[in-house]
């Protein structure tokens, strides 16, 4: 597996980047992206961040070849983004998943396949391995109308892998997801980088790209704002969070003055609380296990976590 | 509509379509030039020659397999998306078809298969033209609005597969559509016509020849035009020199029938004046002429001709042909056998496989009126499965083009524009061939006289007749250039439109009891589809190929 770094290859160069829409009479209507320069190594999962309309999806589109820059230059995988052969090595999945909705799971994978030019034996394989992946085997034979939209995105995300890429352009992953779909999707993502895969994708939901990326940018404005590692950006260099085993009451004042022995001062004590998602997942994970179970009175925390 | 039609001269064909497109390439790359260059500036010739490069590239990277599975991809769409319920029409206009055709026409039973055979034929033609415009034009635009074209084209599938894949699978629906429609329309056909009537279901191969006319005193001329509103026809006056002369070409013994004599068959047109003996019946006479030797030749029995009727008329003949006198009596009796008989292939055939028919009028002061394919030497009949197979193949060609077309317009404009662009192409060309010929006819040969648009427009203000020679001047001689070029783009403009007729011909042609002309109808509306398919490809690839798909 390729370490992200400093000498890695690069997977995308971009370089002063710039797309303006024109309307009709050929004015200028908008600056969606404005001089980006950014590169992507090989095997890091990248982040692209921003709020609506900060330029992240038209990026990513004249990343794809699907819009034309109006300026700058793009190479992706060593080849110019207007060459199709680059195609063979990418899988992308769209922000929505722009699928045919007449055919099933089965077909639309053979029919992307098919499209790599893959054998039928292949095709086969592929498609077996993808649908267990994404865990929609026991719908294969339904038209994607029937879908529900996590189903359409699994789906998705099987057809941008059917070719086993090294590189993987995901445009919103974890939208319509539900906290079990979007746990597996982060897995999948955190998997395909121990595979070497290098991945790309673009979201504005922070705590999704917070948990995979080892790199974000932040574009506002159709402009390059951060770029860094993600554990470097958020580090605090200004406090030092210190976690252990349970504390007494003395003990906590103990600390504390010898804290202030050393000229620090504390500023937060409390009981560290699991995140949303994890009480979500351990939920469903014991109703699997223990079906019939219902919440009761004895259930709710006794008081609330002490603060100081 | 006009049958009388030449045969195709694939060379020439060729040579012209090659210079149109080598024009329309010229056309496009100015224009494609120009607009690269105030979109890109100075990098838009880079843009474009890497474009062209691109192109080439993509021709020679075409993947079977991928363009495999965009065909039957959109097959699948059409199927899905419930396009086969255009059977269901089919099946209710044919299940009640019988009601409304066989009463009126009881009483016309000479018309019955024609009618059923126009029918079912016209039927399955503009049911599927619909069908196939609308999912033509409509494919590639819902691909885009959907976004589904992106999971494709941000696959190793080039924009050439797409449109190539598209077309393939519009043309597999239609031709699946129309080959079931096909035979169940045979079927309706056999089981509807009553068995009296059954003989008319035939496939006539005729061999037509070239037509020339001898005016009274037996000097070249044109033929009489007697004011009859088909002026299609020339008349010869009887009882003078006047002659209408076929040239039959390909004489050989592929005409003889099973009982080893041949057929002559005829549609020609009295017209009778009261100049002559109005109570005698108007007659005509076949003589056979050898081409290189008029001296020999063989006059046949007088054949009688009537005013305002279906004057079919069939002769049929043996190798061995017995003289006849001036009023068509036989001459065995009278002349040794030798003499009196002569051998069709060997005397009167030439050596290059040529023969004249030289028809003449009997009665004084009456007419016969002929056009070329009045006349014309009757093979031996082809099953009616293949006439009817030849018609379907033109309708399938129809289908084809207006795929090609709808597919490459779809490329550019969204589906209602493409439908209606498209639409619009194959009715002037169906309809509107006549009066474009019109138009941009020299007035020296029949076309128009009193000038082009500004000139009419001219004459009409200022009261001038048509024929009076306009002053000269400057301004005058302006009008008349700009005319000029107006109708070199009318020119231009009539042979970019595909020539539709070609296709309606077919079917009228099978439900007359005629085998479809392979040179003269068949070929042609191939080689029209043909013709498109690589402009419209062209098209189509480089319009999806410089749009921006995503665009805000």
């Amino acid at each position: 597996m390729s370490q992200p770094g400093a000498a890695a290859e690069s997977v995308i160069d971009i370089r002063n980047l710039t797309k303006v829409y024109r309307d009709f009479w050929g004015r200028k209507k908008v600056r969606a992206v404005n001089a980006l320069t950014l590169d992507v190594k090989k095997g890091e999962v990248f982040g692209l961040l921003g709020p609506n309309g900060s330029g992240k999806t038209t990026t990513l589109k004249m990343l794809l070849g699907l819009l034309f820059p109006t300026e700058g230059e793009i190479t992706i995988l060593g080849k110019s983004a207007s060459d199709v052969s680059k195609n063979e090595r990418i899988g992308y999945l769209p922000e929505e998943s722009y699928l045919y909705r007449f055919l099933n799971a089965e077909e639309t994978l053979d029919f992307y396949g098919r499209l790599f030019n893959m054998s039928a034996a292949k095709r086969r394989e592929r498609t077996e391995m993808l649908l267990d992946l994404v865990k929609i085997s026991h719908a294969r034979k339904r038209q994607l109308k029937e879908y529900s939209k996590g189903m359409t995105r699994r789906i998705g995300l099987a057809q941008a892998l059917i070719n086993d890429p090294d590189l993987v352009l995901l445009d919103e992953p974890t939208s319509g997801l539900d906290p079990l779909g979007n746990r597996d999707m982060k897995d999948l993502i955190l998997d395909l980088k121990k595979q070497g895969k290098t991945v790309l994708m673009c979201s504005h939901l922070l705590g999704d790209v917070q948990d995979v990326c080892d790199r974000i940018a932040i574009l506002y404005g159709g402009e390059l704002k951060v770029l860094g590692r993600v554990d470097e950006l958020l580090r605090s260099q200004d406090s030092t969070q210190i976690l252990s085993s349970k504390l007494s009451d003395g003990a906590i004042k103990e600390i504390e003055a010898v804290l202030k022995k050393h000229g620090a001062s504390m500023q937060k004590v409390d009981h560290p609380t699991a995140n949303l998602e994890d009480l979500f997942l351990k939920t469903v994970q014991e109703s699997r296990e223990r079906p019939g179970r219902r919440f009761t009175v004895d259930d709710q925390p006794k008081s609330p976590p002490a603060k100081v | 509509m006009n049958f009388d039609l030449p045969a195709v001269n694939l060379p020439y064909a060729i040579t012209q379509w090659a210079g149109f497109f080598l024009g329309f390439l010229i056309v496009v790359g100015i224009v494609s030039l120009l607009t690269s260059l105030s979109v890109y500036g100075t990098r838009g010739v880079a843009a474009l020659a890497g474009g062209v490069v691109q192109g080439i590239i993509d021709l020679f990277s075409l993947s079977p397999r991928r363009l495999s599975a965009l065909a039957s991809l959109t097959f699948k769409e059409a199927v899905r998306r419930k396009a086969l319920l255009v059977f269901v029409v089919f099946a209710v206009l044919f299940m009640f078809a019988g009601w409304f055709l066989t009463g009126g026409v009881e009483t016309q039973k000479d018309f019955q298969a024609k009618v059923y055979i126009s029918f079912a034929l016209r039927t399955m033609t503009w049911l599927l033209l619909p069908l196939i415009l609308l999912l033509s034009c409509w494919g590639i635009p819902e691909d885009i609005r959907q976004r589904s074209l992106h999971t494709v084209v941000t696959k190793p599938a080039r924009r050439l597969e797409v449109v190539l894949g598209r077309m393939i699978g519009f043309g597999m629906i239609g031709t699946l559509i129309l080959a079931v429609m096909g035979a169940v329309g045979y079927i309706w056909i056999i089981r509807q016509v009553p068995a009296s009537e059954q003989h008319q279901l035939i496939c006539r191969d005729p061999l037509f020849g070239k037509l020339e006319f001898l005016d009274r005193e037996g000097g070249k001329g044109l033929g009489v035009n007697v004011g009859d509103r088909l002026d299609f026809r020339s008349f010869i006056e009887g009882a003078t020199k006047a002659r209408a002369i076929w040239t039959i070409e390909n004489v050989n013994e592929s005409i003889l029938h099973s009982n080893n004599c041949f057929q002559l068959e005829s549609r020609f047109e009295a017209f009778r004046t009261h100049k002559g003996d109005f109570k005698r019946t108007t007659y005509f006479q076949y003589t056979l002429a050898n081409p290189d030797n008029p001296a020999i030749n063989v006059p046949l029995s007088l054949i009688k001709i009537d005013e305002f009727r279906n004057n079919a008329n069939f002769v049929t003949v043996g190798p061995t042909i017995q003289l006849a006198d001036a009023e068509g009596k036989p001459l065995s009796n009278a002349a040794p056998p030798a003499e009196a008989n002569k051998d069709f292939f060997k005397d009167l055939v030439s050596k290059d496989g040529k023969i004249q028919v030289q028809v003449a009028c009997i009665d004084p002061g009456q007419y016969v009126g002929m056009s070329r394919v009045d006349f014309f030497f009757r093979k031996p009949d082809k099953p009616f499965a293949v006439g009817y197979a030849k018609s379907l193949i033109g309708i399938e060609s129809l289908l084809l083009l207006v795929v090609f077309l709808g597919v490459a317009a779809s490329t550019f404009v969204k589906g209602p524009v493409a439908t209606f662009l498209t639409a619009c192409i194959i009715l002037v060309g169906m309809f509107g061939q006549g009066f474009m010929d019109e138009l941009i006819k020299a007035p020296e040969i029949g076309g128009f006289t009193g000038g082009g648009v500004f000139e009419s427009v001219y004459r009409i203000v200022t009261h001038m007749n048509p024929t009076t020679e306009l002053p000269a001047g400057p301004a005058f001689f302006i009008m008349q250039w700009v005319d000029y070029l107006l109708k070199l783009y009318l020119w231009s403009v009539r042979y970019y439109i595909p020539n539709c007729e070609h296709f309606m011909r077919m079917p009228e042609f099978v439900a007359n009891g005629f085998d479809v002309l392979w040179a003269e109808s068949l070929l042609p509306a191939m080689l029209v589809t043909l013709g498109f398919f690589i402009p419209c490809v062209f098209i189509g690839y480089f319009s999806l190929q410089s749009r921006e798909l995503e665009s805000k």
